[in-house]
């Protein structure tokens, strides 16, 4: 291992994503000057409105995007390295899954790719399926299953090489509010078990808040960082956390520094 | 359909559903049999013009042996022009796929080559393959290359782009990328070009056989003709029917077989 403990697992410095623009649209910046460390084990949560850059963010530590300008490391080294040393697990707003591929097939496919034996394998996904609540529907077809389930694989698929850093753009986005609960609850008991250190975009501070120990505020045009939030509330955290008054306390402060960012910008 | 028409067709066994979708297509030949038969019987129509079914069925039966070999015949090189018509029509999807401006050079080409009418093309392939059976297989292979082509090319480019990024993070090889993801993406696609060019490897084999053969359906109608033989020339049409109807079939059950995932093989429509 070449990171130090004290070193961060993810750390951007003064980070900029411009896109350039189409068709003699003038170009976009979709971050600027973005600084933040994430600590191992850590997980925190990145909220804004639409088009601040969260995804961006995300999909730069991926190596999905190349900045325009500043620093990158992902468990101590550029991204693309990471990437190809499968470091990095992604989970996408829309599942994503194979269609032509079963459920127990969809997840073991990163372990695939990476050359792992059969046997080997598909005992690691099962393992997955039981552990993210899916357990029964190894021999499924993907569209056979709820947008939950369906998120719940996706979820197994990117654990299954064990990466040291999981990434998720809004993997709960589309799901209604009783799901969302409790895959919260089981994200937060799965992270902690596993140690895992997560990014996590959301647009619900309620859900930033319950699963974090920070929540990153930021605002669009030019995206930027402009409050992190500290969460001290004890692990681990049930569902009746959100009855507490400073989990209130907290969401209050959220809601207010996410309005405040965006009159700022409206200015 | 009503909704419980639908659900009644899903509820059904697998035999029952094979039989429900043949069943108005049976009854309707039945019926047209039927009134053909007694349509012709009535009006006293003279055989050469239009047989009646009867006849066409005594002239298949009776000509089975000889009916037979020319339709293996038409059937071999129907097959192997399909199989290789459609080999370098894949091939060459791919190629489009991967290079656009291979694309853009020669799709122009491509798209030209299928609008030669085969009457056309036919001799002159003819012409540089000899009488034999190569001749007959290069011009079905050359009439059922184009639809695999565009179909393969639309496919691999039409997988999803999450998709393609959960192959990138989980740090994919070209080669991973293309038979794990690109190539199944493109199955239905390709299922759709191969259906079309089984069907066009019939009609290539027969008119190639047309220009100039000694065996072969295309041979049968054409001496039919000839000696207003109309009942055999009829009973050869059927055979070829019957040919590209099994052909057919036989590329959709390859295709219910290696793409069940697919929506268009859903149980429910
Ligand atoms: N590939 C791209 N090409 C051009 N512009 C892009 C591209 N991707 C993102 N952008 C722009 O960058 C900005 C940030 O986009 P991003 O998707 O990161 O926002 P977001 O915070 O994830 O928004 P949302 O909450 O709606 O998902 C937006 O203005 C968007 O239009
Ligand atoms: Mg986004």
């Amino acid at each position: 291992m070449t990171d130090t403990t004290s070193s961060p697992l993810v750390s951007f410095r003064g980070l900029d994503v411009v896109f350039a623009g189409e068709h003699g649209t003038s170009p976009v910046t979709a971050l600027e000057n973005v600084s933040l460390d994430i600590e191992a084990g850590q997980f925190v949560s990145l909220i804004g409105p639409s088009g601040c850059g969260k995804s961006t963010l995300l999909r730069v530590a991926a190596d999905l995007i190349c900045p325009s300008a500043g620093h990158v490391q992902v468990a101590g080294r550029p991204p693309a390295e990471a990437r190809l040393r499968r470091e990095i697990g992604f989970v996408f707003q829309d599942s994503a899954l194979l269609e032509w591929r079963r459920i127990l097939a969809n997840v073991a496919l990163p372990l695939e790719l990476q050359g792992v034996a059969q046997a080997e394998r598909l005992a690691k996904a099962r393992a997955l399926l039981e552990m993210v609540g899916i357990a029964g529907f190894e021999n499924s077809w993907p569209r056979q299953l709820s947008g939950g389930m369906r998120q719940r694989a996706s979820i197994a698929r990117a654990m299954s090489t064990s990466p040291r850093v999981m990434l998720m753009d809004e993997p709960f986005g589309a799901l209604d509010q009783i799901t969302r609960d409790r895959l919260n609850l089981e994200l937060s008991q799965i992270a902690e078990r596993e140690a895992m250190t997560v990014v996590f975009v959301t647009h619900s501070i309620q859900e930033a808040i319950f699963l974090s120990d920070k929540v990153v505020v930021m605002t669009p045009r030019p995206g930027r960082i402009t409050h992190v939030i500290d969460v001290d509330l004890p692990h681990p955290r049930g569902l009746e956390v959100r009855e507490t008054d400073r989990f209130i306390e907290l969401c209050r402060l959220g809601e207010r520094l996410l309005s405040e960012g965006f009159h700022d910008n409206r200015r | 359909m009503t909704i419980a028409g639908k659900r009644a067709r899903f509820d059904r066994s697998r035999l029952g559903e094979l039989l429900a979708a043949g069943l108005p297509c049976a009854i309707t030949t039945l019926i047209l049999l039927v009134v053909w038969e007694v349509a012709v019987e009535i009006t006293g129509v003279p055989a050469y013009f239009i047989p009646a079914p009867s006849r066409i069925w005594t002239a298949f039966i009776s000509g089975n042996a000889s009916l037979g070999y020319h339709t293996a015949i038409t059937a071999f090189e129907a097959v192997a022009g399909f199989v290789i018509g459609s080999a370098f029509g894949a091939l060459l999807g791919i190629i489009f796929a991967y290079s656009r401006l291979v694309a853009r050079s020669l799709m122009p080409y491509v798209i030209a080559s299928n609008t030669i009418p085969v009457v056309a093309i036919a001799p002159i392939i003819m012409l540089w393959f000899g009488s034999g059976i190569t001749a007959k297989v290069a011009v079905t292979a050359f009439l059922s290359f184009f639809p695999l082509a565009l179909n393969m090319m639309k496919g691999l480019q039409s997988y999803d782009r999450t998709v393609m990024e959960v192959f990138h993070v989980a740090a994919a090889t070209p080669a991973q990328r293309f038979f794990k993801m690109r190539l199944p993406s493109a199955l239905p696609y390709v299922f759709v070009g191969l259906k079309l060019n089984v069907t066009f490897s019939v009609i290539g084999a027969i008119v190639a056989e047309f220009i100039q053969s000694d065996r072969g359906l295309g041979f049968v109608i054409m001496t039919a003709y000839r000696t207003l033989n109309m009942p055999r020339l009829w009973a050869a049409m059927l055979a070829s029917a019957l040919l590209g109807i099994f052909l057919f079939v036989l590329v959709a059950a390859i295709e219910r077989w290696l793409i069940p995932w697919h929506s268009s093989m859903r149980e429910t429509p």
